[in-house]
């Protein structure tokens, strides 16, 4: 398995304690194209934080291509989300003052590659998302749907082990966000990349290959979908 | 590093007034500390120039009036010294650190001639040595030596004023060489011109000791003993000799031995160490001051980063998720505030320096008139390449500092707390 959660807790304490993740047990495999759904508040962010390494958790002990990640150093963290984990945003996150190319060259730049070899392998992501052109433009110059791309390029040049997208259609509107869901569903076929959405939309869901309930804490129902016709989804399209 | 000054200058670019302002106050303090620094070496120079050539370790012996009764006699006394004194200089309780001794001996009222020109002068009698005792620079022949001691030889060294003067304004002190001058009715040889003293009325002739005693002298009275010495380190040691030496000479013209004002010396090693600890002094005090002054300067710095750093928060999230570690974010603070301080103290540094030379120019070449004197109060203020790399390193850790507070708040950014921040 390349991802397995046992009994993973989590509490925050902000003058009430609050119980947010209730013993998590998951695993997902290398190659897998999977969305965890549930409505605010359910806990899947967290949960995506816990998977990203952004944040910690209390007991239980999740395990990423083999290793614990548990009690990591900030460098150390900083180190495995860089070399292992991908992430695409709502909200994009590509910083402003900085090219599209430059944003996409950044995770190289902390893995201490020189200059030259990770602008040319930038350039060439870029041209596999369709974006050659607008390599040397600021994010304010681009669409939603280019700035999510520059962001997905970000996510793989490294060639991480899983990519995590935190409501990557958030801010799209509908065309876009299939778009995005079909580039994200054909990198996952074409390049065995293995993926995981965090959604509390339906129908961004149903465009993965397997859904996984959460609510209150805990997973609840896992649902298989390689026929993308998952129950109460319109299929086809994205409800917004 | 070239990646990091992309960043830095990324960073500059998109607050060019806000990191200005900040590398004025930056400024401000370096240019102080280096024109408060040059100003106070240009005074130091000063005195320097005053003891310039001074370089041996000598003290000078005077006669002087006593300070308490003894003997039978009253206070006050004058002590005259005589050639006994230089008898007991070289005694053995003292060779251990004497080294050369001599004495002079002036004596006034003289009428030198030469062709039409004559002039009333006084004679100094010395001995060789004294040109290295009062750093005497001769700018044409040679000083006293000691075949004209041995053999009384009438011989003069004059002042380049006194030459000039003979010569009709020109500078050809060559020419006056070997030339004959009347000191009332005996005839003397100028073998020297020396150079006389800037800022001062210094017009001594100078012939050999025993010339002047041998002729002019009715008594055995000097007016002056001097000697080098060595293997006198400290004060202490310096203190404690001078009372031992002036305990022999007060006792000899029947002093009280432990009469400090009977006998007066003038000690170059310790005027030089109490120079030294006044230059010291002056140094540290302007470089406090200078210090506070930069201090704000560096304080705005610090303020401009922390705000840099509030304001860069979610990006910081965002570099944090990607990989950066918190030491490649620290180094980007740290590095962004040694380049705003480095920059902007190396223009202070630079303006600093063009104000010295200001300096220089206006008060450093102009003798102001104090009460009828001319004085110069400033003689090359300048600072050497030691303080402009002191002042680099300075700029360097003060850079640090002032972003050292902003980048650990920086590098402590979680970032799904800096993600949020939008």
């Amino acid at each position: 398995m390349l991802i397995e959660l046992k009994d993973v807790n989590k509490t925050y304490n902000n003058g009430q304690p609050l119980h947010v993740l209730k013993g998590i047990d998951l695993s997902i495999d290398k190659g897998e194209f999977v969305s965890i759904m549930g409505a605010s508040g359910s806990g899947k962010s967290t949960l995506l934080n816990i998977l990203g390494i952004l944040d910690n958790y209390d007991t239980g002990e999740y395990w990423l291509n083999g290793r614990l990640i548990k009690d990591l150093s900030e460098r150390q963290a900083a180190d495995y989300r860089n070399r292992m984990i991908g992430f695409i945003f709502q909200s994009f996150n590509l910083i402003g003052f900085k090219t599209a190319v430059e944003n996409v060259e950044l995770p190289l730049f902390y893995q201490g590659v020189s200059r030259h070899k990770r602008h040319a392998l930038a350039m060439e992501y870029l041209e596999r998302l369709g974006l050659k052109e607008w390599a040397g433009h600021y994010p304010n110059e681009m669409s939603e749907g280019q700035k999510q791309r520059v962001a997905i390029a970000r996510a793989l040049i490294t060639h991480p082990q899983i990519i995590l997208a935190d409501e990557p259609t958030g801010a799209l509107d509908s065309k876009t966000s299939v778009e995005v869901m079909e580039l994200l569903g054909q990198l996952n076929r074409e390049e065995e990349v293995t993926l995981i959405v965090v959604t509390h939309e339906s129908g961004v869901a149903n465009c993965t290959n397997k859904i996984i309930h959460i609510k209150d804490g805990v997973i609840g129902e896992i649902e298989m979908n390689s026929g993308h016709d998952a129950s109460a989804f319109g299929t086809a399209t994205i409800m917004k | 590093m070239r990646d990091v000054f992309i960043e830095i200058w990324e960073s500059v670019r998109r607050n060019k007034l806000r990191t200005c302002l900040t590398g004025f106050a930056v400024a401000w303090g370096i240019f102080m500390l280096i024109a408060l620094l040059g100003a106070g070496n240009g005074i130091m120079n000063i005195f320097d120039s005053n003891s310039e050539g001074i370089t041996v370790n000598s003290m000078r012996v005077y006669g002087n009036s006593t300070s308490k009764p003894y003997g039978g006699f009253k206070q006050g006394r004058l002590i005259e010294l005589d050639e006994h004194d230089l008898k007991l200089t070289a005694s053995p309780v003292f060779e251990d650190h004497i080294d050369e001794i001599s004495a002079s001996l002036s004596q006034g009222g003289f009428m030198m001639t030469y062709g039409k020109r004559y002039f009333s002068v006084s004679l100094n009698g010395v001995y060789p040595d004294i040109a290295r005792l009062y750093g005497i620079e001769m700018l044409s022949g040679r000083f006293i030596n000691h075949n004209d001691i041995e053999d009384k030889r009438k011989v003069l060294v004059i002042t380049h004023l006194q030459a000039r003067n003979f010569l009709g304004g020109k500078e050809d002190y060559d020419s006056l060489l070997g030339q004959r001058v009347k000191i009332g009715n005996l005839s003397f040889k100028i073998i020297g011109v020396r150079k006389s003293a800037e800022n001062t009325d210094d017009s001594e002739i100078y012939t050999p000791y025993t010339t002047l005693r041998g002729i002019f002298s009715k008594s055995n009275k000097i007016d002056m003993l001097s000697f080098t010495f060595h293997g006198l380190d400290t004060e202490e040691e310096n203190e404690a000799f001078e009372k031992d030496y002036k305990r022999v000479l007060n006792t000899y013209h029947g002093a009280a031995p432990d009469d400090e004002r009977a006998i007066w010396i003038s000690n170059s090693f310790t005027m030089n160490m109490q120079m030294n600890q006044g230059r010291n002094v002056l140094d540290v005090f302007l470089w406090v001051i200078g210090l506070f002054t930069l201090l704000s300067g560096i304080v705005g710095v610090s303020n401009i980063m922390l705000i840099t750093v509030k304001e860069r928060t979610h990006e910081f999230g965002i570099r944090k998720a990607i990989g950066a570690s918190p030491w490649s974010i620290m180094k980007l603070i740290i590095a962004e505030s040694v380049s705003i301080t480095a920059f902007f103290g190396y223009i202070g540094m630079v303006l600093g320096m063009i104000a010295c030379r200001v300096l220089d120019a206006t008060v450093g070449s102009n003798p102001i008139e104090v009460l009828g004197e001319s004085i110069t109060i400033m003689q090359n203020p300048s600072v050497g390449l030691g303080v402009a790399a002191e002042a680099t390193l300075l700029l360097i850790i003060t850079g640090t500092l002032a972003g050292l507070i902003p980048a650990r708040k920086a590098s402590r950014v979680k970032p799904i707390e800096a993600l949020r921040a939008e």
